[in-house]
Order: structure tokens, then sequence, then C-alpha cells
């Protein structure tokens, strides 16, 4: 199982690939996420 | 480790054609009366002949959300488990035929009442509403029939299992399974409400029905059904696309733990639904609320891994800059494109489903025409949408035939149009529903009530977008039929992906079946038990059926 988990560990040490458009992305969606969810809550406030 | 067969052996081809041909039969039957309803809701037709909306509303619901998906999903996973584990037995491929014969038997009787007036109950058959008895039972037949091509999934993995001690099974098959227990777990409910309930009360055999108790029970079953839907296209994003677009899944042990945590977090979670529903405690509902929030982190892992397998691609042909890598992906490809713009309306669909669930915003939503928006963006669009795409592939595979570049480009003219169709009808329907908006209303101007009237402009684009949306219809309708009987012969490819790093041990470890299934029972239990014991003991007398139409 150790030799295993090295063997990992090394694959993952020779390529880590540059994921810089995958960080933004996920950051994009994210904010699509709250933006909407913040206008409907709003609306919900505005209806009580 | 032996390498895995490259072709679904043939008489499994003609078990999943025989599922895919029924999906597809009632693609073109439901898209039809999909056409009807967003006609009569704009408020400019009527339907003749006193033919009911509510019929119409049913056979669609009942052929797209359950005949569609249901029959498709199991054709789907037949092939993609005898691709990557091998021809099923004979005694396999016996028991996926009975539980072919079971469904088809099952639909044909469910549609025959309905069609005929007697069940006209919407696909969730709500009680009080009380259908023809043969409705009911059409739907159990379906059900056990899918039970028993689950078993005949679960037989022939674990007789793979047996013979590769020590492997981690392929991803296709590891998933097929991982959603075939959770129909399983899941449709133990709808048969309970269905047998033990609605069934002797439709047949007279007794009098009165625990409404909330058969509602409740339906939304145990309902939420992971949409997860049932969802889960198959999971398995062509993460284990065919990276293949077809030429790249590498970006973990193959991420993929897989996501599919537990769906399988954890989508049972316990039925009243998201109810929230509106008097009989059930605030805390119970709140409980359940918080485990449907976990259900978002798999799903942003899923996202996540779809823009890191992009990425690495797009990078690997040489992209540069923030977003370069978008512009290496095979656009005009179909088996991609198709795919791809279902991924992008689950941006917004799953937003909207965070927003259902969240229990104030659902007292703005509830009930309009909204939540019909939202779930025409994910099954209707980013599940079918998938459907489409894999179907471009696996039906010239199954039938020994290639797709040609003309079909090719009317594939994606298909998914232009269903996106922009789509486009229109559902982001109206959010609209209007925000605005108030009924859902399931024969009517649309309620004799012209100011409020009314304002929803009637969204209603009209609605009707814009179902028309163009029948038009994907027929599209796809021509693909499929062409690929499945007039395609030049051939070989086509089943695309499996292979992992970006090959030896991932967790894979092994994500196996163990006692572990999940005992997990999943104790988070059932702790959500279910008590507001069920309350449901039943203090339960008001019972209603009587209602046939309203
Ligand atoms: C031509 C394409 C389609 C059109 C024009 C269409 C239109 C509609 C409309 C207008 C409604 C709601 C009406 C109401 O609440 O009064 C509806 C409901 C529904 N649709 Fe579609 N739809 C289409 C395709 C699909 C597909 C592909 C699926 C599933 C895979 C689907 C599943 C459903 C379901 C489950 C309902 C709910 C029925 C109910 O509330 O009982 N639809 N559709
Ligand atoms: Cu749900």
């Amino acid at each position: 199982m150790a030799k295993l988990i090295t063997a990992a560990r090394q694959t993952k040490q020779e390529k880590e690939p540059a994921l810089k458009g995958t960080l933004a992305s996920v950051f994009l969606l994210g904010f699509f996420i709250i933006f909407s969810w913040v206008s409907v809550y709003f609306l919900f406030l505005h209806r009580l | 480790m032996a390498q895995p067969l490259e072709k679904v052996d043939h008489r499994d081809a003609k078990l999943a054609l025989a599922h895919l041909f029924v999906a597809f039969t009632a693609l073109a039957l439901g898209g039809f009366a999909g056409l009807l309803q967003t006609l009569v809701r704009s408020g400019k037709f009527e339907l003749p002949s006193g033919i009911s909306y509510y019929t119409i509303l049913t056979t669609h619901g009942v052929l797209l959300g359950l005949v569609l998906t249901t029959f498709f999903i199991i054709g789907f996973q037949f092939a993609a488990v005898s691709r990557t584990t091998g021809a099923l037995s004979d005694g396999s491929r016996r028991t996926g035929w009975i539980g072919f014969w079971l469904m088809t038997i099952g639909t044909a009787m469910s549609a025959f009442f309905i069609l005929t007036g007697k069940a006209s109950v919407l696909y969730t058959f709500y009680a009080p509403l009380q259908a023809h008895a043969g409705f009911y039972i059409g739907l159990a037949l379906v059900v056990v029939g899918s039970w028993v091509s689950g078993f005949a999934m679960f037989a022939h993995y674990a007789r793979w299992r047996k013979t590769h001690r020590g492997q981690a099974s392929p991803l296709l098959a590891f998933m097929s399974v991982t959603n075939m227990v959770l129909w399983l777990v899941c449709s133990l409910g709808v048969a309970a409400t269905v047998v033990f309930q609605l069934i002797p009360w439709s047949l007279g055999l007794t009098d009165r029905v625990n409404v909330l108790l058969s509602r409740t029970l339906f939304w145990y079953f309902g939420h992971p059904l949409v997860y049932f839907w969802l889960l198959p296209a999971y398995m062509v994003w993460y284990a065919v696309i990276p293949k077809v677009i030429g790249g590498k899944m970006f973990s193959d042990s991420l993929a897989r733990l996501a599919f537990i945590l769906f399988l954890l977090f989508s049972i316990p979670v039925g009243f998201h639904h109810q929230l509106l529903e008097p009989g059930i405690s605030p805390f119970w509902k709140y409980v359940q609320v918080v485990l449907t929030f976990m259900v978002i982190i798999p799903s942003l892992m899923t996202a996540f891994a779809m823009f890191a397998t992009f990425e690495s691609y797009g990078r690997s042909q040489g992209a540069t800059g923030w977003f370069g890598w978008l512009r290496k992906l095979p656009w005009s490809d179909a088996r991609f494109f198709a795919p791809f713009v279902g991924m992008l309306f689950f941006i917004p669909a799953g937003t909207g489903g965070i927003i259902n669930a969240s229990h104030q915003l659902n007292q703005v939503v509830h009930n309009t025409i909204w939540v019909t928006g939202h779930f025409h963006l994910t099954v209707a669009t980013t599940v079918v949408l998938t459907f489409f795409g894999a179907s471009y592939w696996l039906i010239p595979h199954l039938t020994g035939r290639v797709m040609t570049k003309a079909m090719n480009r009317l594939a994606i003219i298909q998914t232009i149009v269903w996106a922009v169709g789509m486009t229109f009808m559902s982001g109206s329907m959010h609209v209007a529903g925000l605005l108030g908006a009924p859902r399931r209303s024969a009517f649309s101007t309620y004799g012209n009530s100011p409020q009314a009237l304002e929803w009637i402009p969204y209603q009209i684009a609605q009707a814009v977008g179902g028309t163009i949306l029948f038009i994907g219809i027929i599209l796809i309708l021509v693909i499929v039929i062409n690929l499945a009987f007039f395609a030049p012969k051939g070989e086509t490819e089943f695309p499996v992906a292979e992992a970006a790093a090959p030896y991932e041990r967790a894979a092994l470890a994500l196996e163990n079946w006692k572990l999940w299934i005992g997990l999943v029972v104790a988070l059932i239990l702790i959500a279910y038990t008590v507001p069920i014991i309350d449901i039943i003991q203090n339960a008001p007398p019972g209603s009587k059926g209602y046939k309203l139409w």
C-alpha cells in the first residue's frame, strides 16, 4: 500500500497540469449560483 | 489486466436496441403532447372534441418523464455493462428480456388507461385523484420489470468480480451498478404506495387513503428518480466524452466518489418537494433540506472534473491563456457538441434546484411554472441532449452502421434547435413562474384577471419555444431512424475513456458495497423513521377517491 501511495505521488509530481481556466470557470459558476439565489431571495423578502 | 472487449456482444446489442426503440417511440408521442400543451397555455388554442388538457399532460409526463428515461437508461446500461465487462451470460440476458417485456407490457397498459381518459392523474398520480386500477397495475409492472433488469446487471457484475479478484471494476460497470442500487432502493417507496395504498383503493377494496403517506412515499422515490435520470448522463460525461475529444479522464476515483455521494445523498431528501405541506414537522423538513444540500458537493466535483478534462486536453494540444483550451474542443462532432450543450444548460438548471430546495425561496416558486421550467432544463435538456449525443455512437455501434457527415451536421443543427427552443420555453416558464403563473393549469387567462394577463406574453413565448422544440423532436427522430435502419454499414466505436493516472487504488476501496448500502439505509432511517410514524399515527380519516376530469 505504501509503495502504491508513493507511486501515485510521483506520477502527480511529474506533471501537475496548469488548470487556471478551470479555476476561473468554477469561480464564475459559483458567482452565478450565488447571484441567482440572492436575486430570488430578495424577491422573497420584497413580497413578505 | 485483460483487454476489455471492444464491442457489445450482438445478442446484448439486440436487448439494448429493444429498449432504445421503446424510448424513442415515447419521445415521438410525448413530444407531440408537449406541443399541444404549449399551444393551449398560450390562451389562443383549444383542444378539439373535448380532449382534456390533463389527459394530454399525463401522457406527456408519463411518456417522457418515466418511459423515455427508464427505457433509455436500462438499454444504455446493458450496453455499457456488456461493453466493459464482457457479454452477458445467457441467464442474465434472458432475465434482461423478461424485464424488458414486463416494462413494455406495463407501459402499454398504463398508456391505454391514460389515453382512454381513465387516468388523467398526471405523472405524479397524487391521491386523492384516483385513476383506474389498470393504470397503477401497469406502473407496478414497469417498476418490477426494471428490478428484474437490475438483478440481471447485478448478477453479471458479481460474476465479473469473482473472476477478477483484486481489481477495480471498469468505471462504466461500477457506475451502472451504483445507479441500479439507487433505483432499487428508491423505487421500493413508490412500489409500496402503489401496491399497498393505491391499487386496493382504486379497486374499491379500501375506501379511504392516507394522502400524506402516499405523497411522502412518492417523493421518497421522486427525488432519487431525478438522479436515476442524471447519473447515466454523468456516465457519458465522465467515462465517454474524454475519449470522444481525444483526451483522458481527469480522475477515475473522483468519478467513483461522486457517484457514491450521489447514492448516499439523493434518497433521504424527498421532503424538499413537500416543504409547503402541513403534517410534516419543520424539524424534519430542515434535516432533509440539509441533506439535500450535500448533493451540491458531488455536483460541483463533476463540474470541476469536466472543466479540468477539457482544459487538460486543450493544453495538451498547445492551448494558451485562460480560456484558449475552449478553442481546441471538437465543436463539429455531434457526439461531443450535444452533451456539451447539455452541460452548459446544467448551470442554470442546478442553480434553480438550489433555489427550489431552499425553504423560503420554495415559497416563491412552489407549484408555479418556474418548476416546469426548471426540470425542462435538467431532464429535458441536460439529460436528454446527453442521451441524444450518446445515441449518435451507441445506435450505429449496436446496429453495425456508421453515422454519415450529413447526419452529423443534422445532429449539430438538432442541438442548436433544441437549445434555442428550450431557452425560449424554459426561460419564459421561469419568468412567468416568478410572476406567479401556476403549473399544471389548462387555464391561461383566468377570466382576463389583470394578474393573469401579465403572464400571457411569456406563455406565448413559451409556445414559440415549444414549437421550435417540436421541430427538434422531428430532427432527432429522423437521425435515430437513419442510424437504426438506413445509415451505411460499418464499424462504430463505443468510446470508453482512460484515466489520466492509470493505477488509482482508491477505486478498489470505493467498491465496498456493504458499507455504502449500510450507510444509505442508515441515512434513510434517520431522515424518515420518525416523520413516517408521525404521519401514520396522527393521520386524519383519509380521503375518498376523486375523478375530477
Ligand atoms: C417538444 C418538447 C417539449 C415541450 C414543448 C414540452 C412542454 C411542456 C409543457 C408546456 C409542460 C407543462 C404544462 C403545465 O404544467 O401545464 C410540460 C410538462 C412536463 N414535461 Fe415537457 N415538454 C417537452 C419535452 C419534454 C421532455 C423531453 C421531457 C422529459 C424528458 C419532458 C418532461 C415533462 C414533465 C415530466 C412534465 C410534467 C408534467 C406534469 O406536471 O404533470 N418534457 N412539458
Ligand atoms: Cu428533488
